[in-house]
């Protein structure tokens, strides 16, 4: 072990939605790695210590070293002349770079989207159209004495979550941690996350819709039409229990996971369940929340829509934002094969699309930003290698309940930050698009208006 | 009087081609509907550079070409006829108030979103959320006829408030969710939730359904409306028997979570 040792103090890990900002970091800046963790789950232990720096050209082109100029050159150049671009990825990157990149895709009239799409876009589908009754983290420290997790495994994908938020944290109106809260798990099987819970209700795998519409119609006192445990697998009694308990508790939470978005019925799923959390505020206070997974989707969503007004899934091809899930989103624009040029920020669609997606993706000319060699990157016309966000860069990452929360970097990278490529191809874009706006038009797009 | 336009090679990228209306072209001479702009993916061009054009100028547009990727033909029109020889894509006839379109081969998803009258015909298949809302919409169409000869996917008749859908083959997963008022009428079997969230209207399912569970049996008997729309379906060309035509339906009202207003219809065997 070498001598040069270093401690860096409230640091953020940034591999689930969770984004702790209590970790310590003993870092070796001799061998360019973090040597110690404290106060991270088993999965943040693993991210920081498997981070090395690994010798490679910080650029790419068809696969051959070049220079990050010409990289970039080459990477607005691909962009203005696409008539279909689009932008994916952006989850596990900072709010700078993300914003950077909503503002390439304005300006080459692109079309942008997120990991969102394939994880819990269905919820933000469902908050436009339920509405979402909100809180943050802290809230459910202090407050909630009935916590619901209805299809995630928190134990195995967030290992905080229950310690630092919801299950055994202490707050002020919970002083005694978990013996002061109800904690109920509701999947299709018995989960790590189980022994956590004073109840767990196993439910028919893709009746989550039901069991919902069931213990709405329960909640209003009307009566169920039908079995409903030959239906859901749920017996009556604890349907009443359930409903008893969300009705009478001080202050409820649904924490919802991708066992729900992304089972048969999506957006209606998890619409079910924000309806549900809605319908319960008439007696007393309820929220819902999805618990997300990557360290910055939170901020992808909110750059998104603080930027173009909606949270993914928007194309600028006419010259303004337009929302349109199924249309617009980058499964779909890959595997119809509308798009005819990709950026992919920080993601590996080619290792996890459909075959039809990843098709496409090969035909097409693709670049790729990432701290590692991906799949996606392998198969990029201009690569980029970057540094990795929370452990080389600083900048904004947004916690799973919409809090902002700043990281400071452990120790320097010799690859340069998302945010400064991606404003490179922007300024690079803008001369490129100036050039080519034709005498009487008004952008590079549009037809010379005539009289 | 029918204007031709003819695809004329299958575009690489999504075309927007919503002048492609009759209240549009109906009253411009040849050369000026060659000038008009679309979008060809992010840039606009002339629409002589994607469709060669033809004929004279009326209330008949006539398209020919596979234009699963041309999206909003018809979209907002009013009046007259568009004839598709072939695919079409996305927002056919969107938010349309008149005129009648069809189509010879599939549609895109969102066919006739938000239409408010008028008539689409779709002698093959259609996608996703025909005569639905746009998200972020509460109220989808409000008047006016699509009828579908082949099969519809998921969500057809989201947050419909009037007018009449009537698919020929089987259809998706959530058919009339969160409906208003409003019929749609299913010939083939219909997918999972049908009816899912209803506060009025009527979904009538010629193929015995999974009714979700907050939806109450209430009786059988004979709706005298029925025939009449059943006559009309088969005037259209919707495979109608005579046994449906005569035979007593058995009738769910529901959403309880919802007004508990709507109902589901669905003959007796």
């Amino acid at each position: 072990m070498s001598e040069n040792l270093r401690v860096v103090e409230n640091a953020t890990c940034t591999f689930c939605g969770c984004v702790c900002d209590d970790m310590i970091l003993t870092v070796d800046d001799t061998q360019k790695r973090i040597v110690k963790a404290k106060n991270a789950c088993v999965l943040g232990r693993a991210w920081f210590a498997e981070h090395t720096i690994e010798e490679a050209p910080a650029a790419l082109m068809e696969g051959k070293p070049a220079t990050i100029d010409a990289a970039v050159a080459e990477a607005a150049r691909i962009l203005v002349e696409a008539r279909f671009p689009i932008a994916y990825g952006l989850s596990d990157t900072t709010c700078e770079a993300q914003r950077q990149a909503v503002a390439i895709m304005d300006m080459v009239r692109g079309n942008i989207d997120t990991t969102t799409s394939v994880c819990h876009g269905p919820s933000g589908i469902a908050f436009q159209g339920v509405g979402e009754s909100t809180m943050t983290l802290g809230e459910v420290k202090n407050r909630a004495d009935l916590v619901i997790y209805w299809g995630g495994n928190p134990a195995e994908s967030h290992p905080r979550h229950f310690g630092r938020y919801a299950v055994t944290a202490k707050g002020m109106f919970t002083p005694n941690g978990k013996k002061d809260r109800t904690v109920v798990v509701i999947d299709v099987r018995r989960t790590p996350s189980v022994p956590a819970a004073n109840i767990f209700v196993q439910l028919k795998p893709g009746k989550d819709f039901e069991l919902l519409w069931a213990l709405r119609v329960r909640v209003k006192g009307r009566p169920i039409h039908a079995d409903i445990e030959e239906i859901t697998g749920v017996p009556p009694a604890t349907i009443e229990d359930l409903v008893q308990r969300m009705k009478g508790c001080r202050y409820g939470v649904l924490f919802f996971g991708m066992g729900l978005t992304m089972t048969r019925g999506r957006h209606f799923n998890s619409g079910a369940l924000l309806a549900l959390a809605t319908d319960l505020n008439e007696f007393t206070h309820f929220v819902a929340k999805p618990v997300r997974g990557h360290g910055n989707v939170t901020g992808a969503d909110n750059v998104m829509s603080w930027q173009t007004g909606y949270p993914f899934g928007v194309n600028f091809s006419r010259g303004y934002p337009r929302f349109n899930p199924g249309e617009f989103t980058t499964v779909d624009t890959l595997a119809r094969g509308d798009a005819d040029a990709a950026m992919i920020i920080a993601s590996d669609p080619a290792s996890n699309f459909p075959r039809e997606a990843t098709a496409h993706l090969r035909r097409i000319p693709v670049i790729s930003l990432d701290p590692k060699a991906t799949l996606t990157s392998g198969l990029a016309r201009v690569a980029f290698r970057t540094a990795t966000y929370g452990i080389n860069t600083g900048g904004t990452v947004y916690r799973m309940d919409d809090v902002p929360i700043t990281m400071r970097k452990a120790f320097d990278s010799p690859f340069p930050d998302d945010e400064s490529i991606l404003k490179a191809i922007r300024e690079k874009v803008r001369e490129l698009l100036l050039a080519r706006t034709p005498h009487g038009a008004r952008s590079a797009f549009e037809l010379p208006l005539t009289a | 009087m029918t204007l031709r336009l003819e695809l004329r090679a299958a575009p690489e990228v999504p075309v927007e081609a919503d002048c492609i209306t009759p209240d549009r072209l109906r009253q411009l001479p040849i050369a000026e509907i060659e000038r008009l702009p679309v979008f060809y993916g992010n840039r606009q061009v002339p629409l002589a550079e994607v469709f060669t054009v033809s004929g004279a100028p009326g209330e008949t547009i006539q398209l020919r070409g596979d234009m699963s990727r041309v999206k909003h033909i018809g979209a907002t029109m009013s009046c007259g006829q568009i004839h598709i020889d072939g695919h079409a894509g996305a927002h056919l006839g969107a938010e349309m108030l008149g005129g009648t379109i069809v189509v010879s081969g599939n549609a895109g998803d969102w066919v006739g979103p938000e239409m408010r009258g008028g008539r689409i015909v779709i002698r093959g298949s259609a996608g996703h959320l025909a005569g639905s809302a746009y998200r972020g919409a509460a109220v989808g169409m409000t008047g006016g006829e699509i009828i579908i000869h082949g099969a519809a996917r998921n969500e057809a008749g989201h947050g419909m408030r009037g007018g009449l859908i009537a698919i020929g083959g089987s259809c998706g997963d959530f058919a009339g969710v969160n409906m208003l008022a409003g019929t749609v009428t299913i010939f083939g079997a219909a997918g999972i939730r049908t009816g899912a969230g209803m506060k009025r209207g009527t979904i009538i399912a010629m193929q015995p359904l999974e009714v979700l569970p907050t939806f109450a049996y209430a009786c059988e008997y004979r709706p005298s409306f029925l025939p009449l729309y059943l006559l009309h379906l088969r005037r259209l060309g919707l495979p109608v028997t005579d046994g449906q035509l005569s035979a007593s339906y058995r009738r769910w009202c529901g959403d309880a979570v919802e007004l508990n207003r709507g109902e589901i219809l669905s003959p007796s065997i």
